[in-house]
């Protein structure tokens, strides 16, 4: 029980503590108040428990494919207001908003498998050995202890860059996460049937096995699979290439408006 | 082949899509071996008998899903070639533990 | 703003959980590993032994958790099992390892051919009790690691703090340092990394303090040397009039020119005249009152001459302070709103009690300060308006800054703000130093 609470931890956890170490990043080097935080935490955590108590209703909803289609709505939702905000002037005042948004959102989504988890373990107390819950604990503690310390190092790892490529490291960041949301929104509307079957490009589950330490971490980190089908590679692709354009075109337009004003927006990616 | 799936894939094998049934008890799957023809898309019928939720997880089918307890849920998996593909429950891994096996017919 | 503290122990707090956890991670693997083969091991020894008895179809269980169970199957017949496997074959005969679903559990079994008897052996231990009881120990060695971040935490903020003493002294000390302060920064046992610190900052607030004297000197001194050739000056203008017959415009304009010289130098012997603890000793009860209605009446003409309206309003409120630089503030105010304010308009004084404090406000209707340009009106020859005004009116640019040298030194506050009227820019001056008529 100690593993697999682990690694189910774990992983929310990373993917929900990348967005938000990104997106304080871009904050504090925009100097927008990171008063955005708190509430989302908020709004995020009760989200979450209003859809892990509901998750069986939701789960029956389309057809029994509920679950699938509405959390592949909500990293959809995700994937475009990262976009919105990357192509937003940092001064906009819908920045703080859509960052808000975002992160209720990815914590919602993260934070309900935690607390269907969690609270089935400890729910069923009176039924099973306790020796369970010991060990299920000791495993949350110890996911959520490196999903937060990476989180942490982020945070710090990008402020740490030089000035030029905060930005540019940031927004890299986004699309990856970007690519990733595209990508599972696409298996799992393909598990729900809503999209169609494409082929499996590749299997490097001999290379990199996704039930390994780092296989995880790279899952939830950039969304590593192991056998991805064509429309999930497809959709990873799009997803970037939407972050990424949308930050061109801000890039541009920052460019036009004040070329002698800022000379430190004058940010060029290096891929 | 993996073109026409692809552009067909989904409608074309909807009129005729197998239903396998599972269940979850104690946490144990049963059947643990689902047979199921190759390069056919399946609908696997999950009755989760369990007060608790399970989370349906399979690295090589690439599918999971959380199925609530004594709820049923419904995942889509295929069409694959010929092959062993193990799947488990997320949330009680030692257990709950079983294979999809995919036969040339 | 980021802090080198949050910074230092989150980021070693972070590294030290990171690398503690996948340690004990890594511990808990293979620590399970081995406890498998452990376990693989004894169920070998069992099926061994279990073949080497011999058993019927009543053999009891095998132990009181019942989580180990064994058939004996010779030729599709089972000769003799544990009461929990009575009925099917608990997994497929091939030799060696596995695992099977029999009877609502998941079991570890091990197959063993005896050659000897042709018999089948399968022992098979439940797999969840097997875990439940390898986890409980390693949990045992997983868990102090889990408990003892949170005290790690509390130790790294305390060393992180204590290391940090001497930079928050230095910035405690610094930012009490009053402002005219020149003295040199003192810590008892300076730190090596700080030690060049302050020895530069030592060094900048003497060579400043020196800096500083020398400038007062000089200018007070050049401001008295020049007192007396204007005085010469305006003697003979004096006599130069009496021997001009008609207007000449040349002579005006010299006349205003050493009028203004003369100003500016009396303006600036009042900037350099004291210091704050020289000047406070000897400060006597001013009627502000009373006081702007005098140099109201003084200045009285250069508004009328401009069709100014003056109001002053408020009541008689007494403030410790010099009566002679009080006199100069609001002459400075108030040719100041007579300067730019334009002709017809109108200029209020008001000195009223506000609770402890008393308020001097002098407001116009005048052309107004940019709100961004109020930090700098105090600035030495800072004159705001553009260039076109400046021309038309005098003045040197000196009026606020003495304003602000006198409001420092009785300890009061000013302040600017657009004034009550369309237009214009008001002047607060709060008195902290009151004479309280009740108490006396």
């Amino acid at each position: 029980m100690f593993l697999n609470s682990v690694i189910l931890i774990l992983q929310e956890i990373l993917e929900a503590a990348l967005l938000v170490s990104v997106l304080l990043v871009l904050s504090k080097h925009h100097g927008i108040k990171p008063i955005w935080l708190l509430p989302a935490i908020i709004i995020g955590v009760t989200g979450a428990l209003i859809f892990a108590i509901n998750m069986a209703q939701i789960s029956e909803w389309f057809d029994y494919v509920g679950q699938e289609v509405m959390n592949a709505f909500m990293q959809l939702a995700i994937l475009f207001f990262l976009s919105f905000l990357t192509a937003l002037h940092p001064k906009n005042r819908w920045v703080s908003i859509f960052m808000l948004i975002t992160t209720s959102l990815a914590l919602t989504r993260e934070g309900s498998e935690i607390f269907i988890y969690i609270g089935g373990v400890i729910g069923q107390a009176p039924y099973i050995q306790s020796t369970h819950i010991q060990p299920t604990l000791t495993g949350a503690g110890i996911g959520a202890g490196i999903g937060v310390s990476v989180g942490v190092l982020i945070y710090y790892g990008l402020l740490g860059l030089s000035s030029r490529y905060i930005v540019a490291s940031s927004v890299l960041l986004l699309a990856l996460v970007g690519g990733n949301m595209a990508s599972q929104a696409t298996l799992l509307l393909t598990q729900a049937d809503w999209l169609p079957y494409s082929q499996i490009l590749w299997n490097s589950s001999a290379l990199l096995p996704e039930n390994s330490i780092f296989g995880h971490l790279l899952y939830a980190l950039v969304g590593y699979e192991a056998t991805p089908s064509l429309f999930q590679v497809i959709s990873y692709v799009c997803g970037i290439l939407l972050v990424y354009l949308c930050w061109c075109f801000n890039l541009s337009r920052i460019d036009h408006q004040a070329k002698y004003k800022s000379p430190d927006i004058n940010v060029h990616i290096n891929i | 082949m993996a073109l026409s799936l692809v552009l067909f894939g989904s409608h074309a094998a909807f009129a005729a899509t197998p239903v396998i049934k599972i269940k979850i008890q104690d946490h144990l799957f049963f059947p643990e071996i689902i047979e199921i023809p190759a390069y056919t898309k399946v609908k696997l019928l999950i009755n989760n008998l369990d007060p608790t939720a399970e989370e349906f997880e399979s690295y090589e089918l690439n599918r999971e899903k959380i199925i609530s307890g004594n709820r049923k849920a419904i995942i889509f998996i295929g069409p694959l070639p010929p092959g062993e593909y193990p799947f488990f429950g997320e949330f009680y891994p030692k257990t709950a533990q079983g294979k999809v096996v995919v036969v040339e017919q | 703003m980021s802090s080198i503290r949050v910074f230092l122990i989150a980021s070693i707090l972070a590294t030290l959980t990171l690398f503690n956890f996948v340690a004990a991670l890594q511990g808990y693997n293979s620590s399970l590993q081995e406890a498998e083969k452990l376990f693989d091991s004894q169920l070998f020894d069992t099926a061994k032994l279990i073949s080497n008895l011999h058993v019927d179809k009543t053999t009891s269980s095998l132990n009181h958790l019942n989580d180990l169970a064994f058939q004996i199957w010779h030729e599709s017949q089972l000769l003799g099992a544990s009461t929990n496997a009575q009925g099917e074959i608990i997994t497929e005969l091939f030799p060696g390892y596995g695992y099977a679903n029999f009877n609502g559990y998941r079991w570890r079994t091990f197959v063993y051919f005896d050659p000897g008897r042709n018999n089948w052996i399968i022992a098979a231990e439940r797999t969840d009790i097997r875990f439940a009881l390898a986890e409980t120990v390693i949990i045992k060695a997983v868990l102090p690691i889990v408990l003892s971040i949170p005290l790690i935490g509390l130790l790294i903020w305390l060393i992180i703090s204590r290391g940090l003493k001497p930079l928050r002294d230095l910035s405690s000390q610094l930012k009490n340092k009053q402002i005219n302060d020149l003295s040199p920064i003192e810590i008892p046992a300076i730190k090596k990394e700080l030690e060049q610190v302050i020895h530069s900052i030592n060094t900048l607030i003497s060579r400043l303090g020196s800096a500083w004297d020398r400038e007062k000197r000089f200018t007070a001194d050049a401001a008295h040397e020049l007192r007396t050739p204007i005085s010469a000056l305006k003697i003979q203008l004096h006599n130069l009039k009496e021997d001009l017959t008609t207007d000449n415009e040349a002579f005006v304009q010299l006349q205003s020119g050493v009028d203004r010289m003369q100003h500016l130098v009396e303006q600036l012997l009042s900037l350099y005249r004291s210091t704050p603890s020289e000047f406070s000793s000897h400060f006597t009860p001013v009627d502000l009152y009373q006081l702007a209605q005098d140099v109201i009446a003084e200045q009285h003409q250069n508004f009328e001459k401009k069709g100014q309206t003056l109001e002053l309003e408020g009541s008689t409120n007494i403030v410790e302070g010099d009566l002679f630089s009080l006199q100069t503030l609001l002459q400075n105010l108030l040719s100041n709103a007579n300067k730019y304010t334009p002709n017809g308009g109108i200029i209020q004084v008001s000195v009223e009690r506000l609770d402890a404090q008393v308020c001097l406000k002098v407001e116009d209707s005048g052309i107004g300060i940019d709100p961004n340009d109020y930090s700098k009106v105090y600035d030495r020859f800072q004159r705001l308006h553009n260039k076109s005004m400046i021309t038309e009116i005098s003045g040197c640019g000196l009026g606020l800054t003495i304003v602000n040298h006198i409001v420092e030194l009785h300890h009061a506050t000013i302040s600017i703000s657009p004034s009550g009227f369309d237009s214009g820019t008001a002047f607060a001056i709060l008195f902290n130093n009151v004479d309280r008529p009740n108490e006396k």
